[in-house]
């Protein structure tokens, strides 16, 4: 069975937020939610990197581990999808994910939330495959359909990978091996390591 | 005598009927308890990802 994963080449994002416009028109996503974004570090600085981040479908989410109600539920592709029948916005998702993917529209005055919103890889939500009721929540159902997100479709310079992970990754790896670099910043090194010795991060640099 | 006699076969043949279509239900709600169980979802999910022409030709063009 094939394991739906995204991946972003950041030897390749050109930070053009191409992705980020095929989301929100694919699925017709409403004024400040933003299912994906691209998020540039050390902006302005030589060597800047920039990745496209949304809901990762992680393999143990933590957004199913923290909701109170249960809504998550994860497809056999291992997409991680929610049920805004039973959502009620608490925001405990929010907390978890540590890519803040999960999104919550404004729901009347006072900034009063409404219910979460995020990521489906395309894949819709409980109700019947590309049904109307189905769109109204979730958006576009593309799985459905036998195409993958509209974001990773749309990206100019295939930076954005989705689709079956063994794939992917040996799409990524490919491209490592030809160009011998490019994989550094991935991994737990990169994300909880302390700097190499002797190493400077440059001036004014933020992670 | 004559009437009596065809309204037991009229009652038979509506029991049997009956029996048919009860039959045909139970085959019917296990062929779609079986899908559910394919699906893994309860219901939940329908078609997921499929390796169409489609998805084959985003995947040739990821390799440029």
């Amino acid at each position: 069975m094939a394991r739906m994963k995204f991946l972003c080449d950041a030897e390749r994002c050109i930070e053009c937020n191409g992705c980020v416009t095929a989301c929100k028109n694919e699925h017709e996503v409403p004024w400040g939610v933003n299912r994906r974004r691209v998020v540039t570090l050390n902006d302005g600085l030589p060597g800047e990197k920039s990745i496209s981040v949304a809901c990762m479908h992680c393999s143990d989410a933590p957004c199913m581990a923290v909701c109170p109600v249960d809504c998550f539920y994860k497809t056999s592709e291992g997409v991680v999808l929610h049920d805004k029948d039973l959502c009620i916005g608490c925001g405990y998702c929010f907390y978890a994910c540590p890519f803040g993917a999960p999104q919550f529209p404004q729901d009347g005055a006072f900034g009063m939330r409404g219910k979460m919103d995020k990521c489906t890889f395309c894949a819709g939500g409980p109700e019947a495959d590309n049904s109307v009721a189905e769109f109204k929540k979730y958006g576009r159902n593309r799985l459905a359909e036998g195409k993958l997100p509209a974001c990773a479709e749309m990206c100019s310079t295939k930076a954005l990978l989705g689709g079956d992970s063994d794939v992917i990754a040996d799409i990524y790896r490919n491209r490592v091996l030809k160009r011998g670099k490019g994989s550094e910043v991935w991994g737990w090194g990169t994300a909880y390591g302390k700097p190499e010795k002797g190493a400077t991060p440059p001036a004014g640099a933020k992670s | 005598m004559n009437d009596k006699l065809s309204r037991r076969k009229f009652f038979a043949a509506v029991g049997a009927g009956g029996v048919a279509a009860a039959a045909a239900a139970v085959v019917a709600n296990k062929g779609s308890d079986e899908r559910q169980a394919e699906t893994g979802q309860a219901g939940r999910q329908g078609q997921g990802y499929q390796l169409t022409e489609h998805v084959r030709r985003y995947y040739e063009t990821t390799k440029v």
